[in-house]
């Protein structure tokens, strides 16, 4: 399945981050992932709308 | 009507009864949702949320904690308290990817210590207490 | 009323903070969807319901038709709120009911 992993805040370095990203790596599993970062500076949202419709699945992430 | 799995994943003490609300909102829909806490204890559990909490698992969805993602305390307040289903970030993983719909609720894990007009201490034990 | 068959050309968006930079990227995305030529449907809720306070919101809310913007009614009363915000009509103040939709009629789906 092509997956796109959306994040949306730059990560803090934390134990709780430390598990989101456990978790985010096991989800990638006999997937294809690509990823954006929305919290970059000038993100490129007609990229990103391509990159939604190119996607089966959308995951958010903070 | 397609029937989906929803995963709504919740790291924000201040989002978590709210989580739980929208979990049960997708599941009047017909699908299932589940929610998994993170980090920390969940809020008291109020009537409303005790009610939402059933309603829930009534429709074969189910609130998780995530046992390894906090202390000794968080665990057993909200397991033996507040009657979350325990489960480890492995077991979230293999859930998480049977569903449809993965959602980070809410703001990203908070920092920052809460302070006591937000932090709410009170055990289900204390607030039952205080109901009388 | 008849069922709304899904749509692979509309993005639903589920809106679940109130954060600045949020309301920035529901704006640039909504922007970059219309700009392909395709469609969204909006769901604030819980806090996020601050947004429709942001100054360009009844700007914002002109750009989607009625039907695919809504508000969770429970979370703006329980925030404190009367009356309906600018911007909006009566029939935009849902339930959660309308986040179940959004999977129903949206080929696609993002949660910000």
């Amino acid at each position: 399945m092509k997956i796109l992993y959306l994040y949306r805040f730059k990560p803090v370095e934390s134990e709780a981050q430390k598990a989101i990203e456990k978790l985010a790596e096991a989800l990638r599993k006999d997937n294809e992932v690509k990823e954006f970062r929305l919290y970059e500076e000038n993100p490129d949202y007609d990229k990103l709308v391509e990159m939604i419709w190119e996607a089966d699945k959308v995951i958010s992430w903070w | 009507m397609a029937v989906y799995k929803f995963m709504f994943l919740i790291p924000n003490k201040i989002y978590i009864s709210d989580g739980v609300r929208s979990t049960l909102g997708v599941a009047v829909e017909n699908h299932y949702g589940f929610a998994a806490i993170l980090n920390q204890k969940i809020p008291p559990v109020t009537e409303y949320v005790k009610e939402n909490l059933e309603w829930i698992r009534d429709m074969e969805g189910d609130v998780f904690c995530v046992v390894d993602t906090m202390d000794e305390e968080a665990r057993k307040y909200n397991v033996d308290e507040a009657g979350l289903t325990p489960i480890t970030l492995e077991e979230l993983a293999k859930k998480t990817l049977e569903c449809d719909y993965i959602i980070a609720y809410g703001l990203p894990y908070q920092l920052r210590e809460l302070p006591s007009m937000c932090a709410d201490t009170r055990t289900v034990e204390t607030a039952k207490a205080e109901e009388g | 009323m008849p069922e709304e068959e899904k749509d692979m050309d509309k993005l639903g968006i589920f809106v679940t903070n109130p954060h600045q930079e949020t309301w920035r990227h529901l704006k640039g995305i909504v922007n970059a969807v219309q700009k392909a030529g395709k469609k969204v449907r909006v769901f604030f809720t819980y806090k996020s319901v601050h947004l429709v306070q942001q100054p360009d919101f009844p700007e914002f809310s002109k750009l989607i038709p009625e039907e695919d913007l809504a508000i969770c009614l429970d979370s703006y009363t329980c925030e404190g709120f009367d009356g309906v915000p600018v911007g909006l009509t009566e029939k935009q103040m849902r339930t959660q009911a309308y986040h179940g939709e959004i999977v129903d009629v949206c080929g696609k789906y993002i949660t910000l």
